[in-house]
């Protein structure tokens, strides 16, 4: 069943259900194989467009990897290659990163996804995903297929709640928000770091300064009143 | 806060968990490896620094921790804590709210694919 042997992959194989942006097989599974057939012919980076993220970052499609026609048996079997694969790549060091990535991107596939999703955006993505330099691709990637363990967060929820009923619906949904809630950071930060003129790595004190500001505008939830009197 | 030692001590395998403000007694790096590689999707270097990520940890599991809570107490009206629950609380943000309901949807679908699979194999099973 495991298509690679890296133990990340161990990890990953919890998340038997969609990881929340990972490209896996959905609907497209299904309809895949009669679009490999068309797509091959496109050439070049092809990315597998699915109506994911058509909101947060403006992006459609999402990236998938070669789809050997023994991994797409399964849903499940597709999506656990498909994030070890790249999840083992993503954990090489940079510059073996490179390398793996080139492999994945080229065989990368392009399917229509005839959903919610609008062509003419993922016209738009494709012309820029095809520009993108490794550097951006490989960011990308990590972009999209990182997440945040199921099993981790739920263990975190029954212990903050003190409930076993945590259903999987909602661990999806916390991890997705958890997600989303650390681009917000990372993001501001690095704002941050340019105001101050500073380059690098991000440190803790931009971290907090942003953490500062998302307070501010109200995006962290405050606790409720007993911290009043400290 | 108190936290039922249950849960909180299936955490504490190892003995490296400092004091954090939420007092939880759980391994440091619980999501360390995925907020690496997810802080470099973001934005930051490929591999950013040990204490930044151990600082984004903290700061994202208070975050869910407060948001669970509110959750809690919407939820503890109605009677138990639903998905809806945590929906209500991110409406005003209106990325994470169709990010999570797109999140929703997709996890219909697969489930309705496995099931629609699962029903073809056996198909195949008792054909062959």
């Amino acid at each position: 069943m495991k298509q690679s042997k890296d133990p990340f992959e161990a990890a990953l194989e919890e998340q038997e259900e969609s990881p929340p942006d990972s490209p896996v097989g959905e609907d497209e599974l299904n309809s895949q194989t009669p679009n490999e057939a068309q797509n091959q012919t496109d050439g070049g980076q092809n990315i597998l467009v699915d109506d994911d993220d058509d909101d947060y970052d403006d992006l459609g499609p999402t990236i998938k990897n070669p789809s050997h026609p023994s991994s797409s048996s399964t849903p499940k079997l597709h999506s656990t290659s498909v994030n070890a694969s790249v999840a083992a790549a993503v954990t090489n060091k940079n510059k073996e990163y490179d390398d793996d990535e080139e492999e994945e991107n080229v065989d990368v596939e392009l399917s229509k996804f005839p959903s919610s999703a609008d062509p003419t955006k993922m016209a738009k993505m494709q012309a820029i995903l095809s520009q993108f330099t490794e550097d951006q691709m490989s960011r990308y990637e990590s972009f999209r297929r990182s997440a945040l363990q199921k099993s981790n967060m739920r263990r975190l929820l029954v212990s903050i709640t003190g409930s076993q009923k945590i259903s999987l619906p909602m661990t999806i949904v916390v991890c997705g928000i958890a997600k989303m809630f650390v681009g917000e950071l990372v993001e501001k930060a690095r704002m941050v770091m340019t105001e101050r003129k500073e380059s690098g790595p991000i440190r803790p004190c931009h971290i907090r300064e942003a953490y500062r500001r998302l307070k501010l505008e109200g995006k962290v939830p405050k606790r409720s009143v007993q911290r009043l009197f400290r | 806060m108190s936290n039922p030692s249950a849960g909180a001590s299936s955490k504490s395998k190892l003995g490296s968990s400092q004091p954090s403000e939420t007092s939880f007694k759980r391994k440091r790096g619980v999501f360390q490896k995925d907020l690496q590689h997810m802080m470099y999707g973001f934005g930051d270097d490929p591999n950013p620094l040990p204490e930044t990520v151990a600082l984004v940890e903290d700061i994202v599991v208070e975050y869910v921790t407060d948001l669970a809570h509110k959750a809690q107490d919407i939820g503890s009206r109605r009677g138990k804590l639903s998905v809806e629950d945590f929906l209500y609380l991110i409406r005003k943000d209106l990325p994470k709210l169709n990010r999570c309901t797109e999140l929703l949807s997709m996890q219909e679908e697969l489930k309705q694919a496995r099931k629609a699979f699962e029903v073809d194999e056996e198909k195949l099973g008792t054909l062959e």
